[in-house]
């Protein structure tokens, strides 16, 4: 019985790692900007498919540039790290192209929507052209030295899902404690907390933002580096599907809570493994059905703070 | 005559002429009422359509078939023919949406006939159109129950997996006969995946072997753990998948990584050597039931090896590819022997279509997957039949389906139970 439970917590805990991830990645830009970044989904797959050609991996057939590859082979944690930063980057630039703009001319947040699920399009798009659109997996020797599965206190997990869950919990860490204790970190949440007194403090706002940007993607894409490693890349759209989870653990933790997207993560990941076996084709309903309750008890999400208007 | 009604009369009139002109337009602009050209006009080529899954998670059949296709073109290209065809390709994608699209799309261009779509599942959705208008389909791999039975227009060179599916459970009973427990997984919301899983149900019941687990999994899942976690509590010394081939080579690499180390029997969705990059080592020793094999010696198999040799040095051609080769193949002699006879002689494009129907569905055909003929309904009648057993290189890179055994079916009659 003890090994059952075991077993789901493990299992919902590094799918909920996962969802955390990106959902932190939703709630850094939710809490500079007050809009949520559409092509997050986008990046977590560049990410994925950026960690696959590091490692060495070459073009499908069906891509843009058939079996052509880097000339580097890296091993998997450096390749992931690299690729996380490059996507980072990739977030920059979709900041540049879909959010400054509208930034300048004081557009409705509605718009920002709209741009950046357009620049997300773009993006797997792109992907679709260059690498095809069929699946990846990493090569066998990706985690060479690590066993298949490895048993704890009777509960079987495969060794990638404990890597998954080591990494995840060591983003989510170095991120709490540098939001909490790097003078960057600090100014961040200086800027999400009250842009103007910020400004007035002498923070640059828009480098802020542009950090948060980058440190968004850069999560996204060791998402989907993660998720490649653990269950292949089945196409440029694996993201998508990622990012809607993200979104919806946003929303349940409490929009722009940094605890409440890895709290709502995890309660995701953990709602997910709990679904009786019998009802597992209908797993995604019944942990939107929890969000459901979730919100409809506490609008505001698990941790994020109620809104009082003044009038 | 008041004012008021002459003034009603008048918009009415206009009314009238307007619809008629537009009725008259829209006849002229269907195009199943334009005249073929003679095969030796300008314009004597004719079309036909293809609609193949090149994008989403079927995109690996889609590559597949689309090889087939450009295979069975060269091949049909060197007989000389007398009429020429022209293969428009459109990429059906992995939805039904994106299939009812290129359905429509090609069907307004004037497709003689029409190979695909790629998914039981988007045949559902687009056949139905294709049978509307009037324009023979020849599925190429679609197994599910029901696909010919969409309608008189709608046939496939797929074999159903009714036939097909148990083949392999047999083997796997053969291989231990004292096997007990029997775990399945499928995609509960896939009709080929849905549809295969209840004749693997069927035949593990009739052979006493309830399953202890039936796990339903999503087209979009492709993390397992949960529901592997879940059927190995139940011990399993077989299991039996029916998914697409993306998600089942994850389950199965995911099945042997939790330690699962009993035989695994696997439906046509894995049909495709596209699976083995994604399972690697892990496929070795699965088993799988086959509509092809490459070890059939005719000549056209030859030929078709040979000229898919061309370009896969390494590799054998797989069921979907040579499935997707005798669906242009069929259709291609259809029309050449229409041909012959001047059967498209003074008729348009619609009669020449119902002259393609009556015509394939007439003939017996030489092909990759042996002697072939339909019944009256669209569905194959084919005899042969394989067992495979998947066995990769040491490396994890590569693979091969190999020959286990052959059985003849007798496909020609209606199964007695629809499932």
């Amino acid at each position: 019985m003890i090994e059952v439970l075991l077993q789901t917590l493990l299992n919902g805990a590094a799918s909920g790692g996962v969802y955390a991830l990106v959902a932190l990645g939703y709630t850094l830009v939710f809490s500079v900007l007050g809009v949520i970044n559409f092509a997050l989904g986008a990046l977590f797959s560049l990410g994925g498919y950026l960690t696959y050609l590091l490692m060495g991996g070459s073009i499908g057939n069906n891509g843009g540039l058939p079996g052509w590859g880097l000339p580097i082979g890296l091993p998997f944690l450096p390749a992931l790290l690299l690729a996380a930063g490059l996507t980072g980057l990739a977030s920059l630039a979709v900041e540049r192209l879909a959010f400054a703009p509208l930034r300048r001319r004081n557009a409705e947040s509605l718009l920002y929507l709209i741009t950046s699920l357009g620049a997300g399009l773009v993006l797997v798009n792109l992907l679709q052209m260059l690498m095809g659109a069929e699946g990846y997996s990493f090569p066998t020797a990706a985690l060479a030295g690590l066993p298949d599965a490895v048993t704890i206190a009777g509960a079987r997990i495969r060794s990638v899902q404990l890597l998954l869950l080591g990494v995840c919990g060591a983003a989510v860490i170095v991120l709490t404690l540098w939001l909490e204790k790097s003078r960057t970190g600090r100014a961040l949440k200086a800027v999400a907390e009250d842009p103007t007194t910020a400004k007035l403090l002498g923070i640059n706002s828009d480098a802020m933002l542009r950090l948060a940007f980058a440190i968004s993607g850069a999560l996204a894409g060791l998402g989907g580096g993660l998720i490649g490693v653990s269950i292949s890349l089945p196409g440029p759209y694996v993201g998508v599907s990622y990012g809607l989870k993200g979104l919806a653990v946003l929303v349940l933790g409490g929009l722009g809570s940094v605890p409440g997207a890895i709290a709502g993560g995890l309660l995701m990941g953990l709602a997910e493994a709990m679904v009786p076996t019998e009802a597992s084709g209908w797993r995604d309903a019944l942990a939107f059905a929890i969000l459901f309750i979730v919100l409809l008890i506490r609008p505001s999400g698990l941790l994020g703070q109620r809104v009082v208007d003044k009038v | 005559m008041h004012h008021r009604q002459r003034g009603a009369l008048r918009l009415s009139a206009v009314l009238a002429t307007g619809l008629g002109l537009v009725a008259v337009l829209g006849a002229q602009a269907d195009p199943a009422s334009r005249p073929v050209p003679a095969a030796s006009a300008a314009d004597g080529t004719l079309q036909l359509g293809a609609v193949l899954a090149l994008t989403g998670n079927a995109n690996l059949y889609g590559q597949d078939q689309r090889q087939g296709i450009a295979l069975a073109r060269q091949w049909a290209a060197g007989l000389k023919p007398q009429r020429s065809l022209h293969l428009q390709l459109e990429d059906g994608g992995s939805d039904e949406a994106t299939a009812i699209g290129a359905f429509n799309l090609l069907i307004r261009q004037g497709v003689l006939a029409l190979i695909g779509p790629t998914l039981s599942q988007q045949s559902f959705a687009a056949a139905p159109i294709a049978q509307r208008h009037g324009v023979p389909v020849v599925a190429p791999s679609n197994t599910a129950t029901g696909i010919p039975q969409i309608g008189t227009f709608i046939n496939r060179v797929s074999a159903q997996s009714s036939v097909i599916a148990p083949l392999a459970i047999a083997e796997a009973v053969r291989r231990d006969p004292k096997l007990q427990r029997v775990a399945v997984f499928f995609t509960h919301d896939d009709a080929y995946s849905t549809a295969e899983a209840k004749i693997f149900q069927q035949a593990l019941n009739d052979r006493g072997l309830p399953p202890v687990s039936v796990q339903r999994t999503q087209l979009s899942d492709n993390d397992f753990q949960i529901p592997i976690t879940a059927v190995l509590q139940t011990r399993p010394e077989l299991v039996v998948m029916s998914m697409q081939a993306v998600a089942g080579g994850n389950l199965i690499r995911q099945l042997r990584e939790l330690g699962y180390r009993g035989q695994i029997v696997v439906g046509n969705g894995f049909n495709t050597a596209n699976i083995y990059p994604i399972c690697q080592r892990w496929c070795d020793g699965i088993l799988i039931a086959q509509a092809y094999s490459p070890e059939l010696n005719t000549p056209i198999n030859q030929t078709f090896q040979q000229l898919f040799a061309r370009t896969n040095p390494d590799q054998s051609p797989s069921q979907i590819t040579a499935q997707a080769w005798t669906a242009y193949q069929v259709l291609f002699e259809a029309v050449q022997r229409l041909e012959q006879r001047n059967g498209f002689q003074g008729r348009n494009l619609g009669q020449a279509r119902d002259a393609v129907l009556e015509e394939l569905l007439q003939g017996s055909y030489e092909t990759p997957l042996g002697l072939i003929r339909f019944r009256s309904d669209g569905e194959v009648v084919q005899e042969h039949f394989y067992v495979a057993e998947v066995q990769m290189e040491p490396d994890g890179r590569n693979g091969r389906f190999a020959l286990v055994s052959s059985t003849t079916v007798d496909t020609s009659k209606p199964p007695t139970t629809q499932q």
